[in-house]
């Protein structure tokens, strides 16, 4: 079984949301109405039965080393307003152009209230997904069989089984899956299992433009996390962390089949922190029902032995 | 001409993929999913409708916006929940009354039967009118799943629905012999299977990511173990078996009601954190919890006094039904609350009640995996950004 999945670098998200018109077209999707929500950029808002791929934006009252506009050589963070480079000298671009030196001229213009509300700002965007938890609180929960793991470590929802009792929507720790009214029926990604099935890439991979989405061989994105997370440390961007890469950093999933490069705490992105299977934590749950109803026997055989004529 | 217009047939037939049926085929993996424009949108306006104002102080969230799906049940599920229990009680007293009854106690075997078959029979319709696809509910029967206490539940219940018909066969039509041995070996059965079907409900949801729910996983399969025998003896003051079955039914519920009403107080203590135990005390769900307290203890006291009034005898079936209804349904609501509620979700993880409770013996919290740069207590450290 070639285990395959994605790495979702959210350092290189420039909300472009091509990752959810690709999901969108390929798998046929019904749009979820139109809806605007005031919510910095995300009209989407949420994962769920008819979005399986989902762009967050996070506008954050906090610098992020290396964010800025490349385009007039303006780095962001404080000192977006603070220094100019020279036309025709390249500026730092991004993340990936720490090796730059500015060079530094004055501000032409002093721009007063505009600077100081500018100041401390970074964009955070994240490309949310299915993750296919390594042990996953949906296929556990699911009563018919319907949701089963594929051939590519994928976790799949046959649409021909479900019948839409909406156990693994309570079940799933991420808030992923969910059942689209009209159609009754739990829906969410399929890691793109008929493309998988004809060689091809995932489409929301296929259509990113900045390689924010990543598919491959498991062992191999891990490996590429790990080079980037080192890269980015060395970058100045001492946050950057890798979110459910593998069963030591998220115990409870057993490691997510997509995980994330995050560069703030996961709760600022809508994930939970330490997720858990429910399934782990039933056996005592169990336990405690034998012995509530064994004493619910006790108590019947007690209320009909002191109630009884001799 | 107004039909002919190609821009509203266009509407008319848009079910959202605006896919004309002339140019592309509907083949992707979606395709069958049935939509219509008018209902689309409705999930984000009520999450964001319900979003928690966003707080500071609270911690992080994403512009308040839950990070759980709410559950998608319906009022079939506790009515599930509460005929389920009934019929299981019933079950587990008509088989103790047939086994030490003694004298005079078929009444209330009878009785038994008939409650268990009934709420076995309502129990079913419920859950197979809650499903989304209901022509599909025999697809639960497919599998059979340890892993799913759904899976596990349709099995029992299926059972004891055949177990119960069986054993209460013989009331409904004039039986030979041998058939009323089987039914009483069949009512011995279905006392044996209605113990997990009056206790495996608390199992279901303690089995899901529901913060409320998920934290009082040890309480709440005995809490509706209780809860149902507490039907059961309120609906036999309801409908009251001649001879001594009678008083067994009051003794049974009047414990049962002790137990309940000490075992919703635990349910509080169990939840723990403030913000996980929250809407068992706040907002409708509290109330129904606070409602289903006193009723209760109106019943248990009213079943304390009542000697051979049958007014006071149905006002205790009343208030003990009504009691365990509320019960049933604010132990839902409090989990559709906590379920919306990030910061629920949130607060329990970084209190090492998440995965971190698995490496836990029962001592002092394990550690939460921490990244670089980010406390496990949620603190900010010097490392992250937002400090100088």
């Amino acid at each position: 079984m070639r285990r395959m999945g994605f790495f979702t670098d959210t350092t290189l998200c420039i909300g472009c949301k091509a990752c959810e018109v690709a999901c969108k077209q390929w798998n046929q999707l019904p749009d979820d109405g139109f809806h605007f929500t005031g919510m910095s950029y995300d009209n989407t808002g949420m994962l769920g039965a008819s979005t399986w791929r989902h762009v967050a934006f996070v506008e954050r009252a906090a610098e992020l080393p290396g964010q800025g506009s490349p385009r007039d050589g303006v780095e962001g963070g404080p000192r977006a307003f603070g220094e100019l480079f020279p036309a025709g000298q390249p500026g730092p671009t991004s993340l990936l152009g720490h090796d730059i030196q500015p060079t530094h001229i004055e501000t032409p213009v002093p721009l007063g209230p505009t600077e100081r509300a500018l100041g401390k700002f970074s964009w955070l965007m994240l490309s949310d997904v299915c993750k296919h938890c390594e042990r996953a609180g949906c296929l556990e929960a699911c009563p018919t069989g319907s949701i089963v793991r594929t051939e590519f470590g994928s976790v799949y929802v046959q649409p021909d089984v479900c019948n839409g009792c909406g156990y693994c929507v309570s079940a799933c720790p991420f808030g992923v899956i969910d059942r689209r009214a009209e159609d009754g029926r739990a829906w969410k990604c399929t890691l793109c299992y008929d493309r998988l099935k004809g060689g091809m890439v995932p489409a929301c991979a296929k259509a990113c433009p900045t390689a924010s989405i990543q598919f491959g061989e498991l062992d191999d994105l891990r490996a590429r996390a790990h080079r980037r997370v080192e890269q980015l440390h060395a970058r100045g961007v001492g946050e950057a962390h890798l979110y459910g890469e593998d069963a030591a950093s998220q115990p409870g999933t057993e490691g997510l089949h997509a995980f994330f490069l995050l560069c703030d705490r996961p709760e600022v992105y809508n994930l939970p922190p330490d997720p858990v299977v429910p399934t782990a934590k039933i056996v005592r749950s169990w336990r405690s029902m034998a012995a509530g109803v064994l004493s619910l026997a006790a108590l019947a055989m007690g209320a009909v032995f002191s109630a009884r004529r001799a | 001409m107004d039909a002919m217009d190609p821009l509203r047939r266009e509407t008319a037939l848009r079910d959202g993929r605006n896919v004309d049926p002339e140019v592309g085929r509907l083949t992707g993996e979606a395709s069958g999913q049935r939509a219509s424009p008018r209902l689309a949108a409705a999930a984000l306006a009520r999450a964001e409708r319900e979003a928690a104002p966003a707080d500071e102080a609270e911690g992080p969230s994403y512009h308040g916006l839950p990070v759980l799906k709410e559950p998608v049940w319906r009022w079939m599920i506790p009515a599930y929940f509460y005929t389920g229990g009934l019929a299981g009680a019933c079950g587990v007293l008509g088989a103790a009354a047939q086994l030490a009854g003694g004298r005079g106690t078929w009444p209330l075997v009878r009785r038994c039967r008939a409650i268990a078959v009934g709420g076995a029979v309502a129990s079913a319709g419920f859950l197979i009118a809650d499903l989304g696809r209901p022509a599909r509910f025999l697809a639960m029967m497919r599998v059979f799943r340890p892993t799913s206490p759904m899976n596990m539940g349709t099995w029992v219940l299926a059972t004891f629905g055949a177990l119960s018909g069986a054993a209460a066969l013989p009331a409904l039509l004039p039986a030979p012999r041998p058939l009323r041995r089987a039914a009483d070996a069949a009512g011995i059965a279905a006392g044996v299977v209605g113990l997990p079907l009056v206790g495996y409900t608390g199992v279901l949801l303690a089995n899901t990511a529901v913060p409320v729910w998920q934290e009082t996983r040890n309480t709440l399969p005995m809490l509706f173990a209780f809860s149902g025998a507490v039907s059961a003896g309120a609906a036999l003051d309801l409908w009251r078996p001649r001879g001594p079955g009678g008083e067994m039914a009051r003794r049974f519920g009047l414990v049962a009601k002790g137990g309940e009403l000490a075992l919703s107080w635990a349910l509080h203590r169990e939840a723990g954190l403030e913000r996980v135990e929250r809407p068992l005390r706040r907002g409708a769900s509290g109330a129904l919890l606070r409602g289903a307290r006193v009723l209760l203890g109106a019943s248990a006291v009213v079943d304390l006094v009542r000697r051979a009034s049958p007014a006071l005898r149905i006002a205790s079936g009343v208030l003990g039904t009504l009691g365990t209804l509320a019960l049933r349904f604010g132990v839902v609501a409090a989990g559709h609350a906590s379920a919306r509620d990030p910061h629920a979700t949130f607060a329990l993880q970084r209190a090492g009640r998440g995965a971190a409770d698995l490496a836990r013996k029962g001592e002092a919290p394990g550690p939460m995996p921490a990244p670089r740069g980010i406390d496990a207590t949620g603190q900010e450290s010097v490392e992250h950004g937002a400090n100088p």
